[in-house]
């Protein structure tokens, strides 16, 4: 085996969290449980990963086993990445997709050695209609890079593509492209949207996060569930402004459902527009020019944040529809302009 | 008014307010003095009076009826007291209550419900194939001048803007039956799919390739359940979305030995097979019969 795709090896399984080993080689599926069992799990992980390349090594293990282990990895692990979203669009009137799995693969990876020759690309299928496409990028002179690839995530006959945005910047033009053409579509464009939580990206451009539906079949009738202030409560405990948190309480729920909201970690606003403020004079209401300038909103789960901020009495409700409309239009990111 | 001004310790506050409540005691006795005095008051007061005494009457004469007329009704009903006779009108009530709600709960194997929301309906669409029910998908509408869906649960590669560009503003019983059209030939193809993978995967050389519409599947395959071989290869397409079976079927051989005219004969049946018939039951007609073919499922 190379010295380089032994080098790989090592890196990839070493990256690998001691109490995931085992699932991680169990999914991938290229050491058999024979092999497996005669390796020694409970010994300091760095000799651990020399047998288990050893043992790689005996298989005849190539690039692409490496690549495949790779991608389950990142597959476990898709958090780490921060993940964009890109959006397809195809002619008025085109014929009926039949996409064709991998009739896709070998073109996308047709059009990338087209253009660059030294590029690595694996596949590895997911859930019954997705593929995770792995790339490694080099140049005209040097090999791939192996340990800064890009991952794209497609699922078929839908026109968004998830995409990892550790990669340099200038090929994805040509990323966006093998895309495109592999997929059937004309155009491609990046929307303004962006997450570590790949599910919640799914989620909100295949508007699938609001999912509760009345029907006759439904236990809890909608009426009666609580609205957040608990009727149980010990009845001397007298709730002071009850119209109004009812009023609040239910601006939120038509607002934001019922369901438990996509994850999101920050949105912002460039706000490029001329400063209004209450107060008659000061310097900043004379400027001509708009005032530059950027918010952003940060939290571990901010859709969530944004839903209990009226509850808790921090902001008036209804809140802007610029916050509320994340989900909706599929942006964190939004630019402001004056009409 | 004076105070005496004691000056003890605490006793200048103490003197105070003492002082100052002997002065409350002064002026209540005094305003309940003047209370007194007024006829208006005395009036106003006994006039109450008799009114609580008349409706305390009319109470005792109601309670008097009451019971009056339960015990003539027991009395003529020569069963047990009137309390069984009203558990019994509860009970039909609810029994029909739940009869009509059950009733409500089986629209849906009609395969398109819907109930009434706040701001519309909410429709559900059930697929089904070959008597098996299959996933609910829902659409839930928002009835304003322009029609709206307000948000709903179909698979984002079914055609929804399409159908609903062209029909939801203009003809809603033609929108809403073109789309169980297309969900229902969809669940039909996926069931197909789901049934060759799962029951019959001894059959394949791999997995089904398949895509997100089930609309190509593509597969190596062998005829006969004990052969060591998978010498069929078979291409599946559906262009008519509305369909679940095959607009065009590719089946080529490709076994190692030569293409024999039996070989051929089994090929071109396969064929005929697969474009009549739902794929799961071609495969198990396969597994039945073993490696002999039976003509007359091909008519």
């Amino acid at each position: 085996m190379d010295e380089t795709v032994s080098e790989f090896f090592r890196r990839t399984i070493l990256k690998i969290p001691m109490t995931e080993m085992m699932t991680i080689l169990k999914t991938w599926n290229f050491l058999s449980e024979n092999q497996l069992q005669t390796v020694n799990f409970r010994q300091r992980k760095e000799s651990l990963v020399q047998d288990l390349v050893l043992l790689c090594e005996e298989n005849r293990a190539s690039l692409n086993d490496a690549a495949l282990l790779d991608i389950i990895y990142t597959q476990f692990h898709r958090h780490q990445k921060v993940w964009d979203v890109f959006q397809m669009s195809k002619g008025p009137g085109e014929d009926i997709d039949l996409f064709d799995m991998e009739q896709f693969k070998s073109s996308f990876k047709k059009i990338l050695k087209r253009a660059l020759k030294n590029v690595t690309v694996s596949f590895r299928d997911a859930e019954e209609n997705a593929v995770w496409i792995r790339i490694a990028w080099g140049t005209q002179y040097r090999k791939p890079n192996q340990y800064k690839p890009a991952y794209v995530v497609y699922y078929s006959q839908t026109p968004y593509a998830f995409t990892s945005s550790s990669q340099l910047k200038s090929n994805l033009p040509l990323l966006g492209q093998a895309l495109t053409i592999a997929s059937k579509h004309h155009q491609i464009v990046k929307m303004d949207l962006r997450s570590r939580y790949l599910d919640s990206l799914k989620a909100i451009v295949f508007k699938q996060y609001n999912q509760t539906f009345e029907t006759h079949n439904s236990t809890t009738p909608l009426q009666e569930r609580s609205l957040g202030l608990d009727i149980n409560m010990d009845s001397r405990i007298i709730h002071e402004n009850k119209t109004e948190k009812e009023r609040v309480q239910r601006v939120t729920q038509e607002i934001f459902g019922d369901y438990p909201q996509p994850r999101l970690e920050f949105a912002q606003y460039k706000l490029e527009t001329k400063f209004k403020s209450d107060l008659n004079g000061g310097i900043l209401t004379e400027r001509e020019e708009p005032l530059r300038c950027l918010v952003k909103f940060s939290s571990p789960h901010l859709l969530e944040a944004l839903k209990s901020l009226a509850p808790a009495g921090i902001a008036d409700a209804p809140l802007s529809p610029l916050l509320t409309c994340i989900p909706n239009k599929g942006m964190n990111y939004f630019k402001i302009r004056d009409k | 008014m004076e105070l005496p001004n004691t000056l003890s310790q605490d006793g200048e506050s103490r003197g105070g307010v003492l002082a100052h409540l002997e002065r409350l005691e002064t002026q209540v006795s005094r305003s309940r003095k003047k209370l007194e005095e007024p006829q208006s008051a005395q009036a106003v007061e006994s006039a109450l009076g008799t009114r609580i005494h008349e409706l305390r009457r009319l109470r005792d004469k109601l309670r008097a009826e009451v019971k009056h007329q339960a015990r003539v009704k027991a009395s003529t009903t020569n069963v047990e007291p009137d309390q069984t006779l009203e558990i019994t009108e509860q009970e039909i009530l609810k029994r029909k209550r739940e009869n009509v709600k059950a009733i409500l709960q089986a629209y849906r194997f009609t395969g398109i419900s819907g109930k009434l929301t706040s701001r519309g309906v909410c429709v559900c669409i059930s697929t089904a194939f070959e008597g098996n029910l299959l996933d609910s998908y829902f659409v839930d509408l928002v009835m304003q001048k322009p029609l709206q869906i307000h948000h709903h649960s179909i698979p984002v590669f079914i055609p929804l803007e399409e159908i609903s560009a062209k029909y939801l503003q203009t003809n809603i019983q033609h929108f809403l039956f073109t789309l169980c059209e297309y969900l229902n030939a969809y669940s039909g193809r996926k069931y197909q799919a789901d049934r060759l993978q799962s029951d019959f995967a001894a059959f394949l050389a791999r997995p089904l390739q398949r895509n997100s519409l089930c609309n190509l599947l593509s597969f190596t395959y062998k005829a006969e359940p004990e052969g060591q071989s998978f010498p069929f290869c078979a291409r599946l397409l559906y262009k008519d979305l509305t369909t679940t079976l095959p607009t065009d079927v590719t089946v080529t051989y490709q076994g190692t030995d030569a293409l024999s005219t039996t070989r051929e004969e089994q090929r071109a049946a396969h064929e005929n097979l697969l474009f009549t018939k739902p794929l799961h039951q071609v495969f198990t007609s396969f597994a039945r019969k073993g490696d002999k073919l039976d003509m007359s499922l091909v008519s």
